[in-house]
């Protein structure tokens, strides 16, 4: 697969879910900006792609509302990076994200079904 | 301040530089760890990361600004602002400017004098001044030694208790004898105060009682006199003829316990041991101290003043001849002390500094008034700052910012002009026997409360203007901009409210104003019964320069016999006391078989005075005689009351022959002169006894000489007719009796200078508030008016029109003002003379002349908007 196709599968993120999939992957444990953008893009196999214009804005923003804390440490590979820790109030931030989600989700695919109801008739 | 969040910023650029350096050096490493080439890995991390400048721009917009860089960045907003309109920023500044100056400079007066009453001492606030007896203005000394020291050894109330006298005396010893002011001192004096000594010791407890010979130098006595001699201590020097040894230096600004007065050398209570009886007696001369007590921490006043009444009434019954007359007890804090200065500080100056308040209040409501104005017509810019997502806090931030910076200018120019205009205090000051120390300070306290105005200041004309603003809906705004005639019914009626408010505060002012002019008026036009204008006195230190009873007696007659023979003097005579200099003496007197009510005060003044004293002051003797040469020492004991003793001790009786017994002593009545004025001419008159100058010689001589023309010509003639007796003889305050009775009226002139120029501030801001609201409506109302007149209506209608408005406001504030005004003329009754606090001419010129002003400032706008070609009008806007 090319680059140029790659960015075509690319997923404009919905506002507000960069948020909640960011402090998802904190949940598995403090990570750094890079190793987040890895982590999602793994996860997602490659369909999200955040953008680092996107992704560092978002995490001093949720550092500002203190839903996560970041502190410097030396990575794996003697690497000095900021880590980033999901809070608690980052957490229940999550479980209330993830609820929003899982209904909007819920909602857009009864839609769906029912147009697909329909045009089947 | 600045360099904090700079700082903090920088940090926080460098750490986001790392962090994208960081995430570049592990794209790169992944890449070269899955086999690219160093190069081609940091060329596709880089392109995969995208702009670093724009991610670090993004990424600082979600820091969100630090309160202080968002106030930095109003600041200069608000800067840019006034620098807009130069005209608004001058004049505000400057009406912000004078109002705070005048606060400050008040209160500054009331910080050197109320508030530092002992500079020096430590814990000012424990210290309570004591007075026996009746109280009043400048009372005479209420405690003999003997009871104080009763008071100091029996009372449960007081860590300390200080006595003290204050007197002068002659440094001599050297070319020229020189006045110098001491005090008489009890051994713990310095220690109740808390001050140490710069040099040596003060005294010790055993010296109180005994002779002792030693002196403390004051420092500033030290400094000119001893030419700061550091090995003082344990030298001689020679005061009024005795040699005495100073055995120690006051700290620098220490000038003794008398707020207000300044000693320049303190001895023990009786250093050379010949005052034995004042020591030991309890009534007459020998009541002669002032006390101050240092509470114990926790007691309060009033349970100090009840231990005191009680020891008082044990003193009182076992000594009742010596106590007769009024003996409570009642205690004062420092700040109005009666004695010193601060009794007449306490009465005036806190009413000036309320009046100084008054004009802060007007300036900010007028400031308000053009804040408003100006905000009103910038409505339009702010509405399309708020529709473009400017938040109301902000703007409401803005507008404050602008009062803010307006008033911390104005204060910072204030506390530049206020150590200047605090020293104006001195002025009011003539020159006077008294050693009086009365100046402003400038210390913290001034400056908080310069800090205080300013910020008052800001709240009142940024931010309530801000508040007010803030609450229309920015839609409505742009909306109502091309409809609006008036600018919004609520504007309207916070600026009437502001114009009102001006007028209201004003009257008060001006009517205060008045009735304190009209009183100097009538102090100075009343008659104090005697003459002021062809007299001359002069001081001669003869008791302070040391000589003998006999010798001061003979060098007496020689002055007066060289004194008359000068041409030009009329009369001359000898006294001890100048009326109106807020000097008195006071005296037990009752006449042989008086039983005195239980509590009577039994006080009378008197004073010492020579043959011919009434004739050279022009006193009419009623009946009786004046004293002669021939009532001497050897003469029997003669006395001439006034008219108010007279009828208090023998109503509808002749005074004449009766039998009076002052200081133990019985005198025969053998005069009785008019009433005149004894310390200020609106007092209520107190009886008066005086004694003969040969007979009972008094403490100060005093040459008093009548003149056939202007007294001051005579001034070197006299002085020099007393050097021929003796040239050593020292002669002080040689000036014209018109001079030494202006002390009875300085706070009059005090009163109506400042109320007077607070008053004419406060007609200013007030007719220019009323002036500027109502050009500005009528401005508002150009397009309205053309039309009007378009459609006929004549230029009288739109006269009425524009008139009636701001005449409504005038009435309105006139109305709000007179009540304000005639609550508050009761606080300065006291203050007044010759005039009632509700004098309706007074009340009636005022508000005339506040009212013909107020007219006269719409008019100018009426007038204008009345000559208007309708054509032009209804085309503007």
């Amino acid at each position: 697969m090319s680059e140029k196709d790659q960015y075509k599968n690319r997923v404009e993120l919905l506002q507000g879910t960069l948020d909640m999939l960011i402090l998802q992957t904190l949940q598995w444990g403090p990570q750094h900006g890079y190793g987040i953008v890895q982590a999602l893009r793994l996860r997602s196999g490659d369909v999200l792609q955040v953008e680092t214009g996107s992704l560092y804005p978002a995490l001093h923003r949720l550092e500002r509302q203190s839903w996560v804390q970041s502190e410097w440490k030396q990575s794996e590979s003697k690497q000095k990076a900021r880590y980033y820790r999901i809070t608690a109030k980052g957490k229940k931030q999550l479980a209330s994200d993830l609820g929003r989600w899982e209904r909007i989700v819920e909602a857009i695919g009864s839609v769906m079904y029912v147009k697909q109801e329909e045009s089947e008739s | 301040m600045k360099w904090v969040p700079s700082f903090g910023f920088q940090r926080r650029k460098r750490e986001l530089q790392d962090e994208i350096d960081a995430h570049l050096q592990m794209a790169i490493a992944d890449r070269v760890a899955r086999g690219e080439s160093a190069e081609s890995a940091r060329q596709a991390a880089e392109r995969e990361f995208g702009s670093i400048p724009l991610v670090q721009d993004v990424t600082r917009d979600m820091w969100g600004r630090g309160w202080l860089e968002q106030l930095g960045r109003d600041l200069r907003y608000a800067l840019r602002q006034l620098r807009k309109s130069p005209g608004f920023t001058i004049t505000a500044t400057t009406m912000l400017t004078v109002a705070i100056c005048a606060n400050s400079t008040v209160f500054s007066w009331i910080d050197g004098t109320m508030l530092r009453p002992i500079p020096g001492a430590r814990d000012m606030g424990d210290l309570v001044s004591l007075q026996r007896g009746e109280r009043n203005f400048s009372p005479t000394p209420p405690f003999s030694y003997l009871d104080y020291r009763d008071l100091r050894e029996q009372n449960h109330a007081f860590a300390g208790m200080l006595a003290y006298h204050n007197d002068w005396i002659a440094l001599t010893g050297g070319a020229q004898p020189e006045r110098a002011y001491i005090a008489k001192v009890s051994a713990n004096f310095f220690d109740v105060l808390g001050i140490k000594p710069m040099l040596g010791r003060f005294f010790l407890p055993e010296e109180e009682s005994r002779a002792a010979p030693n002196v403390v130098l004051g420092y500033s006595l030290w400094k000119t006199r001893y030419a700061a001699d550091p090995a003082i201590v344990g030298k001689s020097i020679e005061i009024a003829r005795h040699p005495m040894t100073v055995i120690g230096v006051a700290p620098e600004g220490f000038v003794g316990a008398a707020p207000g007065l300044r000693d320049d050398l303190w001895v023990t209570l009786d250093p050379l041991g010949n005052d034995v009886w004042r020591m030991t007696h309890r009534s007459g001369g020998a009541v002669w101290l002032i006390v101050i007590g240092r509470l114990r921490p926790g007691v309060s006043r009033g349970q100090a003043a009840q231990d005191l009444d009680t020891l008082m009434q044990d003193i009182v019954a076992a000594y009742p001849d010596e106590h007769l007359g009024d003996n409570r007890i009642t205690l004062d804090p420092m700040w109005r002390s009666p004695f010193g200065a601060n009794g007449y500080m306490a009465a005036t100056l806190p009413i000036l500094l309320a009046f100084a308040a008054v004009v802060l209040l007007l300036t900010c409501a007028n400031l308000a008034t053009l804040t408003l104005v100006r905000f009103v017509s910038r409505r339009r810019e702010l509405a399309i700052r708020q529709s473009l997502g400017a938040n109301r806090m902000q703007l409401v931030r803005q507008m404050m910012l602008e009062g803010a910076v307006l008033s911390i200018v104005a204060g910072a120019v204030a506390l530049v002009l206020t150590p200047w205009t605090s020293k104006t205090f001195a002025w009011f000051f003539p020159a006077n026997a008294a050693p009086l120390v009365l100046s402003g300070s400038l210390d913290h306290k001034v400056v908080i409360g310069i800090a205080v105005s300013s910020l008052l200041a800001a709240m009142l004309c940024g931010a309530l203007p801000a508040w007010r603003s803030s609450h229309t809906p920015a839609a409505e705004v742009l909306k109502a901009e091309s409809a609006s005639i008036s600018g919004g019914s609520r504007n309207r009626k916070l600026l009437s409210g502001l114009v009102v408010a001006q007028i209201a505060l004003s009257l008060p002012l001006l009517l205060c104003s008045g009735l304190f002019l009209r009183t100097l008026r009538n102090l100075a036009a009343a008659n104090p019964g005697f003459e002021q204008d062809h007299v001359l006195t002069a001081s001669v230190g003869l008791n302070i320069a040391g000589y003998s009873n006999d010798q001061a007696q003979l060098i007496r007659h020689k002055i007066l016999d060289r004194v008359s023979a000068l041409p030009g003097v009329e009369v001359a005579s000898l006294t001890d006391w100048i009326p109106m200099t807020l000097i008195q003496k006071r005296n037990d007197a009752y006449p042989e078989g008086y039983v005195p009510h239980p509590h009577e005060s039994l006080l009378v003044e008197n004073a010492e005075v020579g043959p011919r004293y009434f004739e050279s002051l022009h006193i009419p003797i009623l009946e009786g005689r004046e004293f002669t040469l021939n009532d001497d020492e050897k003469a029997p004991s003669v006395i001439i009351v006034d008219q108010t003793a007279a009828r208090r001790y023998w109503p509808g009786q002749d005074p004449l022959g009766k039998n009076l017994r002052v200081w133990g002593h019985l005198f025969t009545v053998v005069g009785v002169a008019r009433n005149s004025t004894h310390t200020f001419v609106n007092e209520s008159p107190e009886p008066m006894v005086y004694i003969s100058y040969f007979q009972h010689p008094g403490y100060e001589t005093i040459v008093q000489v009548k003149t056939e023309g202007n007294p001051v010509d005579l001034e070197p003639a006299v002085e020099n007719a007393i050097h021929g007796i003796d040239p050593q003889l020292p002669v002080f305050d040689v000036r014209s009796m018109r001079e030494s009775t202006q002390m009875a009226s300085i706070f009059a002139v005090l009163e109506s200078t400042l109320a007077g120029m607070f008053a004419l501030i406060g007609l200013i801001l007030a007719v220019t508030g009323i002036y500027g609201v109502v050009a500005y409506r009528t401005q508002m109302r150009t397009h309205e008016i053309g039309i009007r007149m378009a459609l006929g209506a004549s230029r009288v209608d739109v006269l009425r029109l524009v008139l009636v408005q701001g005449l409504w406001l005038t009435g309105i504030g006139l109305a709000l003002g007179l009540a304000f005004a005639l609550g508050l003329t009761r606080m300065i009754v006291r203050l007044l003379y010759g005039i009632g606090a509700n004098d309706p001419v007074t009340v009636v010129s005022v508000v005339m002349l506040l009212g013909a002003m107020s007219l006269l400032a719409c008019y100018l706008p009426a007038h204008r908007a009345m000559r208007r070609n309708p054509v032009t009008a209804i085309r503007e806007l």
